[in-house]
């Protein structure tokens, strides 16, 4: 331990050097800048910066590449605050409550939170990174296919459970989600499903214009919906002291942010989208741990504090699998390979010995990118507040144009933003009908991924359904799915009961 | 007994239907070794399921409770705004390719706040030059990015 304390030392002279502390603040603001567009995430904001690092130093390329990427998913919760548009998945909770601030005059001490819960969550996640990061890796591959599946199985309950107040409309769209994410190339036996002779439909359903669709476009339309004398209701404007959190904000944050870096880092060492099922359980455990869990969905700081601070924290755990396996199971971290094979190195078992600067340089780093997005982005907070003075009348044309604008970014393909359009139109329908989007989009990142581990284990197990029950891991979260499932059923039971016996 | 969320399970149970149908028409194979029609048609009969007990569930609500009022899906008192509002979004992704990108913004940027209510012609013009330069030096010109030319060429 004393050792890696050592090495992380180092790495901060590494880190702190003036080269490497420009390009880390270079790739923050480009990151955040690039996070705040719809449709360009950190994948394409990385991808697009790879060949302007080929001049540099491995160390100095990477360490800027990973300040894209953590500034583009602070970038990515300021377009979920402040007009419902996700910036990438891991924003997509940010949406119900930060929006929801953002709509109570309350933007300025959401997006304030944000960066202070990813400061801190990224403070220590960094001595977890240095301390855990080899046992704990070594327990991320106990994970195998059965793991996977029953852990996002609980993941799809668990939203469903805390997202909207049916479970049974909630459970739908998950499914109809699931159903949208078979869509393309199956990916164990290669065919074409549901493409209807289409090359577009090859590729599947593009997230982004689902998210986008759902979330933005919905939003929208919901808006353009109303009298028209409501397009030109101003947002309350709160006065510059409130701009900022209150210490009755911070008190309430405090805890949510570090459960949320704990279950968060956590995850995070799970290899898969980490990130996007950290902030979905901290948001399950902050409105379980809530004395008032009927605030969520209206406005809750704990709803945006903790799954922020879960996703910078499994953020910096994904790091784990890439570094010291050498695998990436996130896609930002999938760009982040390659451009570290471009550069000559290998992650892997070696890394640590062979390349011991450029681990703990970028180690050290992180935390100094966290600590510069502060530091840039809460004199920021009141500019961004104000992008809601702008009436509805022109803020809503200018939101439909920069996603159309984005959703075009992706792939070049007008496809895509027909694929926007439409489910902008699901949108604002789901959104008159009470139905919730997020589980369907959870479903539709999962989907693919779901369907590979349950084949993978049928596989293994020659078709035994057992497999799933007599793996200790899998039994544990197939048991915990089955109690999120039951006590809803036993609290009506006995609710009707009561009813009946009063009667 | 809320008819609209009835008609809605419903919705939801004939898609679930028609997944599982198209799943039928591929290999399903067997649980040992799974093929690409498996999965669908498994979530298809599980949606059906779940919708199912939706539409049961509605439609044996307490009958004790004041019937719901049915939601409208329309809040304003016409529905023209939003039609062409989704119009204007549908002309632009249409003509995308062949307007070109500069030209398509700016329309759907005049039509746009048009639509919202924005009676000056004159600002509105001015706005939506604004934003369409605005955000072709930012995507073009800054990040690269290739849009559509159409008949402007820029």
């Amino acid at each position: 331990m004393f050792e890696s304390f050592q090495h992380l030392i180092n790495g901060f002279g590494i880190a702190g050097t003036i080269q490497n502390l420009a390009y880390c603040l270079i790739g923050c603001i480009v990151g955040t800048l690039i996070g705040v567009l719809p449709g360009i995430g950190p994948i394409a904001g990385i991808a697009l910066l790879i060949p302007a690092t080929f001049g540099l130093n491995p160390t100095s390329a990477i360490i800027m590449l990973a300040g894209i990427y953590y500034g583009a998913m602070y970038g990515g919760s300021t377009t979920s605050i402040l007009l419902n548009v996700p910036g990438e998945t891991a924003s997509v909770i940010t949406c119900i409550d930060g929006y929801r601030m953002a709509q109570k005059g309350r933007a300025g001490p959401a997006l304030a939170i944000v960066a202070v819960g990813s400061f801190i969550a990224g403070t220590i996640g960094i001595f977890g990174l240095v301390f855990l990061a080899p046992p704990l890796a070594e327990a991320a591959l106990a994970f195998g296919p059965p793991e996977y599946f029953s852990l996002m199985v609980f993941g799809f309950i668990v939203l469903s459970n805390v997202t909207g107040k049916s479970l049974l409309k909630s459970l739908m769209m998950a499914v109809i989600g699931l159903i949208i994410g078979t869509i393309g190339i199956d990916p164990v036996s290669g065919d074409a499903r549901f493409t209807f002779d289409s090359a577009p439909l090859l590729g599947g359903i593009e997230f982004v214009a689902v998210a986008i669709g759902l979330f933005g476009i919905g939003e929208v339309l919901v808006n353009v919906n109303q009298p028209s004398e409501l397009l030109d209701q101003k947002v309350f404007m709160p006065r510059l002291r409130e701009l900022y959190p209150s210490i009755q904000d911070l008190r309430k944050s405090i805890w949510a942010i570090l459960r949320g870096t704990v279950s968060g880092f956590g995850i995070g060492l799970v290899p898969g989208p980490s990130p996007v099922i950290a902030t979905y359980a901290s948001y399950m455990i902050e409105r379980k741990f809530s004395k008032h869990p009927e605030e969520f969905g209206q406005g809750a700081i704990e709803g945006v504090a903790g799954p922020e601070s879960a996703n910078n924290s499994a953020c910096q755990a994904a790091f784990i699998p890439l570094f010291v396996l050498g695998i990436p199971f996130a896609p930002p971290t999938a760009i982040l390979l390659g451009a570290l094979l471009i550069h000559g190195v290998s992650p892997g078992p070696l890394m640590i010995s062979q390349h011991a600067g450029l681990f703990w340089g970028v180690l050290a780093s992180m935390y100094v990118g966290n600590f510069m997005l502060l530091v840039l982005n809460l004199p920021f907070v009141p500019l961004f507040a104000n992008i809601l003075r702008i009436p509805k009348r022109i803020l809503l044309p200018l939101v439909i144009l920069f996603c159309m604008t984005g959703m075009y970014t992706v792939n070049n393909s007008v496809f895509d933003i027909w694929m926007m359009l439409l489910f902008g139109a699901m949108g604002f329908l789901m959104r008159k009908w009470a139905y919730e989007a997020a589980p369907l989009l959870l479903a539709l990142v999962l989907g693919p991924k779901l369907e590979v581990a349950f084949r993978q284990s049928l596989m293994i197990s020659h078709g035994d359904f057992g497999i799933f029950t007599r793996r200790p891991v899998s039994m544990v979260f197939l048991l915990a799915t089955a109690l999120f499932l039951v006590i809803p059923l036993v609290g009506i039971l006995i609710k009707a009961r009561k009813k009946g016996g009063k009667a | 007994m809320n008819r609209g969320e009835v008609i809605v399970g419903v919705v939801i149970f004939l898609f679930g239907a028609i997944t599982s149908l198209l799943s039928l028409k591929m290999p399903i194979g067997t649980f040992r070794m799974g093929g690409p029609g498996l999965f669908p048609l498994c979530l298809g009969i599980l949606l059906m399921i779940l919708s199912g007990a939706f539409i049961l569930k509605t439609c044996f609500q307490d009958r004790n409770k004041q019937p719901k009022k049915a939601t409208s899906i329309l809040a304003s008192e016409s529905p023209l705004p939003l039609i062409l509002f989704l119009g204007a979004m549908v002309l632009s992704t249409l003509f995308f390719n062949t307007l070109g990108y500069p030209l398509v913004s700016f329309l759907l940027m005049l039509s746009l706040l048009k639509i919202l209510g924005m009676k000056r012609w004159k600002l509105n013009v001015l706005i939506s030059a604004m934003t369409s330069a605005g955000s072709y030096l930012l995507f073009v010109q800054w990040l690269n990015i290739p849009m559509p030319k159409g008949w402007i060429g820029l």
